[in-house]
């Protein structure tokens, strides 16, 4: 392993390839960073045009708009409030309410720092690890991720806000939004309504849209009419040192890292889920749960420490065995097809120059994102909070129209988009938290498919979804997340009992 | 990302097409490429990369931008093309069976003779695969397990109900005698995962999914749902071989809106054809394992046909919704 790793190296340090990853990095922080445009689109323009080119530009590219993408995420979720990518709707919860607060510096500095890291331990894992940890994710069977979904749902309990009424309600709306679509095993329409555009359940990039964007930029304008044009509340000067604080966020980014590197090598729980599952552990982890939420860097840190964890790792089963962990590991592999490069073991011995060589690119550009994600993109990016009010609302508006339809391309989901962004605005002027909702659509479909698929394999036998040890430490931490907060209340109620003086 | 494709089109036009100085009338603005599935797919990887060499054989300086209108298992892009203007400036990818059997079911908005062929790229057959660990040696062993212990065994499925891979199966069914279950996964990578994992004993998937982990050994393919046995794996019985005539096939086309001018299909049948005899991207296909088979338009027009009447006839018997 070694032996190939040096012999890769000079390939990875050859100019027009070092260039290759940071025209990658820059690009993929755009796309991160305008809504509507993901990963994925990036990767997929990108494949065809690197067709005649040396494997290593063409993947160098792709390595860098990986991790640019997605920590460029994050830009927007922290300034606008707006996800940029699905996976930074955990760092809205803290990044937004920072910005809020005068404090976009600090967070951007906290986001893009975590984000580095986590991609640094997953580019390294991946290049430590590849062929072992498949074996991970070959003990994840129908029953398995139906408990990993609802480990997921488990953790909307973290995520409920204050009002723990509203927030269930939340939920239910989701995993009702969730049910919307084509049934796969007996292709039964559920909530279609006729519309063949419903057929496939509602886009998640039109949705995230709609609760996300709209709600901030009707409140934007709200604003502007009541007071006119407010001066700027945005302060990019430095605000602190993030690496000086080094031992507040290592806890954090040290096992975020984890949580994001072992999401990222199961294949179809993505992005997403890393990011809520590391913020909900921050959140559980530390000694004021309560100020999560309100503008907490370690939410921040967490989330995007999750969410950079998750890049490389997804590419350990696409690497090895051909099963991308994710949908952008999945356009990946068909990069790398076009090179000739068939995943598999037989990979690492017939070109182990490339593939070592694609992996210290991963490596690469985490490290180049720390200097073009955390100088050049905040200042560029950070200028749009200049604008008064009455200007970036519909700028932002163009952003996000234009995003949205060029996801599928159709007026349809501008409509779709408008309607259930004024329900959202509706909903967050009466204080329903948004995230829960989201995390319903996505992991609500994955629970019901896979329980399904459970019970066709195993004939009907609900002991099938006991039966393995995995399942097992699944439903152990499902219980362990619900009964943090009840024993948090109780040692709270105990505490006020015994000094009832204070 | 339209905007972003139509640059990327026009700078590669622009670099490939720049000596071909005749300027024949058509085509005189950009040519709209639908496809029906999301960017970053098999056939959206596919358009996108025929496009490119497509435009250099349609010289010019061509543009081919392709659009994506995903939904519905590809029954809006489809809808869309049929509906489109037959000036040559919309074509798009087709998929059967898929594409035939929207029209089978009585779903469909539209009909096989609302488009004009203009020819097959590939031919990916259907395989009934094992893990490498599995006690079924061969398709016998299988079937003779089912008849033991009848509506037990279930077979993890890549698609959904409808899919290819499910009417291979329902074929199966009722050819062999047999009960096999469906699962259905919806994709391939997960049944892929299901099945090395040994999470299910067996699945049908398509052959170009396969082949890689059946050359390293870690699957074991027990017959392929086609005429002859496929190039890349000779020792892969089909299930011809093996006594039972089942023929399950994908195929990704090229189509146009019926009642396109014969010469500009015959450009575009001419574009492809050359496109697809182009060195580059033969070799670029070859490595990326990708199943090329080119029929020229009246040749897939027949293939579509047939496999409607084959579908007609399953649903006939064993209706699959």
């Amino acid at each position: 392993m070694i032996d190939a790793l040096l012999s890769a190296l000079p390939l990875v340090f050859e100019p027009a390839n070092l260039f290759a990853v940071l025209l990658g990095t820059v690009a993929g922080l755009v796309v991160g960073a305008l809504p509507g445009l993901t990963v994925t689109t990036g990767i997929a323009v990108l494949i065809p045009l690197t067709f005649g080119l040396d494997p290593l530009f063409a993947l160098g590219m792709m390595a860098g708009m990986y991790n640019g993408g997605s920590y460029g995420g994050a830009i927007p979720a922290i300034l606008l409030r707006v996800p940029g990518t699905p996976a930074s709707v955990a760092t809205i919860l803290d990044g937004y309410e920072m910005t809020k607060q005068g404090k976009a510096a600090y967070a951007l500095q906290v986001a893009v720092v975590s984000g580095v890291i986590g991609s640094v331990l997953s580019a390294i894992s991946l290049i430590i690890f590849a062929p072992g940890l498949v074996k991970l994710s070959l003990l994840f069977g129908p029953a398995e991720y139906f408990w990993v979904a609802i480990l997921g749902l488990a953790t909307v309990a973290s995520l409920l806000g204050d009002d723990f009424l509203k927030g269930l309600i939340a939920t239910v709306i989701g995993l009702l939004i969730g049910t919307i679509g084509t049934d796969i095993s007996s292709g039964t329409e559920r909530y279609t309504f006729g519309l063949l555009e419903f057929a496939d359940g509602l886009d998640i990039v039109v949705l995230l849209s709609a609760l996300f964007a709209i709600p901030p930029v009707l409140m934007m304008i709200e604003e502007a009419l009541k007071t006119g044009m407010p001066g700027d509340l945005l302060k990019l000067k430095r605000q602190g040192s993030v690496l000086a604080d080094w031992r507040r966020y290592l806890p954090i980014w040290m096992r975020s890292s984890v949580i994001g590197i072992i999401i990222g090598v199961l294949p179809g729980a993505g992005g997403s889920m890393s990011c809520y599952l590391a913020y909900n552990d921050a959140k559980r982890a530390s000694r004021q749960p309560e100020t999560f939420g309100k503008g907490n860097p370690e939410g921040v840190a967490a989330s995007e420490a999750g969410n950079g964890a998750d890049n490389a790792a997804s590419l350990i089963p696409a690497l090895t065995l051909g099963i991308p962990g994710s949908g952008v590991a999945a356009v990946i592999l068909g990069g790398l097809l076009v090179h000739g490069l068939r995943p598999g073991p037989q990979l690492f011995a017939e070109h182990p120059d490339v593939v070592y060589g694609f992996m210290v690119q991963m490596l690469l550009s985490a490290v180049m994102l720390a200097v073009v994600g955390g100088l050049t993109a905040t200042r560029i990016f950070g200028q749009a909070l200049r604008l008064p009010r009455v200007v970036l609302a519909p700028v932002i508006m163009l952003f996000v129209t234009v995003g949205v339809y060029a996801v599928n391309n159709t007026m349809f989901d501008l409509y779709t988009l408008l309607g259930i962004g004024l329900v959202a605005y509706m909903l967050d002027k009466l204080d329903y938290p948004n995230a829960p909702i989201i995390l319903g659509v996505i992991l609500g479909p994955i629970a019901e498919s896979q329980l399904l698929l459970a019970m066709t394999i195993s004939g009907g036998d609900p002991m099938a979804l006991v039966s393995s040890p995995m399942s097992m430490i699944m439903i152990a931490l499902t219980l362990f997340v619900l009964a943090t907060p009840l024993w948090t209340v109780w040692k709270q109620r105990r505490r006020s009992s015994v000094e009832p003086a204070k | 990302m339209k905007t972003k494709t139509w640059l990327a089109g026009c700078i590669i036009a622009g670099l490939a097409a720049l000596p071909s100085a005749a300027l024949a009338d058509y085509p005189e603005k950009p040519i709209e490429m639908i496809v029906a599935f999301a960017p970053g797919g098999g056939t959206d990887v596919a358009a996108r990369s025929i496009a490119r060499f497509m435009e250099k054989h349609l010289g010019g300086g061509a543009r081919i931008a392709v659009v994506n209108k995903p939904g519905a298992g590809g029954e809006i892009g489809w809808t869309e093309l049929a509906r489109a203007k037959p000036d040559g400036y919309t074509i798009g990818m087709i998929n059967p069976p898929a594409f035939n059997s929207l029209v089978v079911e009585g779903k469909a908005k539209y009909t096989t003779d609302d488009f004009q062929p203009i020819g097959n790229m590939v031919y990916d057959p259907g395989i009934l695969v094992v893990g490498k660990d599995s006690p079924y040696k061969t398709l016998a062993d299988l079937i003779e397990a089912d008849k033991k212990a009848p509506n037990t065994i279930v077979i993890g499925n890549s698609g959904a109900v409808g899919s290819s891979d499910h009417i291979g199966l329902l074929n199966l069914n009722r050819q062999a005698g047999t009960t096999f279950k469906p699962a259905f996964f919806g994709s391939t990578a997960p049944v892929r995962q299901a099945l090395l994992g040994g999470h299910v004993p067996a699945a049908t998937m398509n052959l170009s999914e396969a082949v890689q982990l059946a050359r390293s050994g870690d699957i074991r393919i027990l017959g392929i749902m086609a005429e002859e046995r496929s190039k890349a794996l000779p020792d892969v019985p089909t299930f011809r071989d093996q006594g039972i005539d089942l023929v399950v096939t994908t195929s990704r086309g090229l189509a146009a809106p019926k009642g396109v001018p014969l010469e500009i299909l015959a450009k575009l049948q001419a574009a492809l054809e050359a496109a697809m005899n182009d060195p580059e991207y033969r070799d670029a296909a070859i490595k990326a394992e990708i199943p090329l088979h080119y029929l020229n338009a009246e040749d897939y027009k027949a293939l579509i046909d047939l496999i409607s009447k084959n579908l007609a006839e399953t649903w006939k018997v064993t209706p699959w919704r």
